[in-house]
């Protein structure tokens, strides 16, 4: 039994699609915060994973360093967004006393 | 740089292989739980278990910074920004039942078999502390990395962290001040 790419990368997918749902098909502000926290999680889990599984020899540790420094990055935008969505979420709560975001806010 | 050359080297051994999958596998169940459950709060503490499980995912199969930051920062900053949005809007409820109910005695049965899972696994395999020699070393290069080659990334980033929190502030004071009436009322 091992661990490689391929399974990292399925459960990447997963988060993504998962992420994806929640952005399309939930109306709460809240849910889709969470759901486009999980579509750059994704991503930054498919970065570790390639820096990882992807190459071998001596360019391994220069590419776990790059792939590193990316998941870095797309966290701290992670948090950038989510404070700013939180913002606007507690805004939407003001307004109409729910976390709905549609039209007819139900 | 180029992702070719030799074969990708999968993990084998085969208690780190078994808490991966148990990692991936409640990494997938918490976020589906955090998108499907109607209630915000069961949803931000799905969501805090995900991030909790992805910083674990980290610590197996990336350098240790990123571990550290994952947990230390990225978690526990998401996880108080909806608590605090939770507690500035809907509000928690209070517990309906007290600290000796069923609910309670099962959850902490949970917990305390989780934790001795964990220390077995630690003890057969002494894992994190054989690791942490290499951790430090492994530390060095990545933030030398980060550091050396991606300044203009870390000032972006820093820009970017700064504007959505003074983005956020302003929204928050702005609907917290006094509205002026208009002319007609």
């Amino acid at each position: 039994m091992s661990v490689g790419l391929s399974a990292v990368l399925l459960a990447s997918a997963a988060l993504l699609a998962a992420g994806a749902f929640a952005l399309v098909a939930r109306r709460s502000a809240v849910t889709t915060l969470l759901g486009t926290q999980f579509v750059l999680l994704a991503g930054a889990i498919a970065f570790v994973a390639f820096g990882r599984f992807g190459v071998q020899g001596q360019a391994a540790a220069a590419q776990q360093n790059v792939a590193g420094s990316m998941a870095l990055v797309v966290g701290a935008v992670a948090v950038a967004e989510l404070a700013v969505g939180v913002a606007m979420a507690a805004l939407i709560y003001r307004e109409s006393r729910s976390f709905a975001v549609d039209a007819d806010r139900g | 740089m180029l992702l070719i050359g030799a074969l990708p080297q999968p993990i084998t051994s085969a208690p780190l292989v078994v808490l991966i999958y148990l990692v991936l596998i409640l990494m997938i169940a918490g976020a589906l739980a955090s998108v499907l459950l109607r209630s915000t709060l069961y949803a931000i503490g799905a969501f805090a278990a995900t991030m909790l499980l992805v910083s674990i995912l980290y610590l197996t199969i990336a350098p240790f910074v990123l571990f550290a930051v994952q947990l230390l920062i990225f978690t526990s900053v998401s996880a108080l920004l909806l608590a605090g949005l939770l507690r500035d809007t809907s509000g928690f409820q209070r517990a309906t039942v007290g600290p000796f109910s069923r609910e309670w005695i099962i959850g902490a049965a949970v917990a305390a078999a989780l934790l001795a899972l964990v220390g077995v696994v630690a003890a057969v395999t002494s894992w994190p502390i054989r690791e942490s020699s290499q951790a430090v070393a492994c530390c060095t290069s990545f933030l030398t990395t980060v550091t050396d080659e991606y300044r203009f990334a870390l000032a972006t980033v820093v820009v970017v962290i700064g504007s959505a929190a003074l983005g956020s502030g302003l929204l928050l004071a702005g609907s917290r001040a006094p509205r002026t009436p208009g002319r007609r009322g």
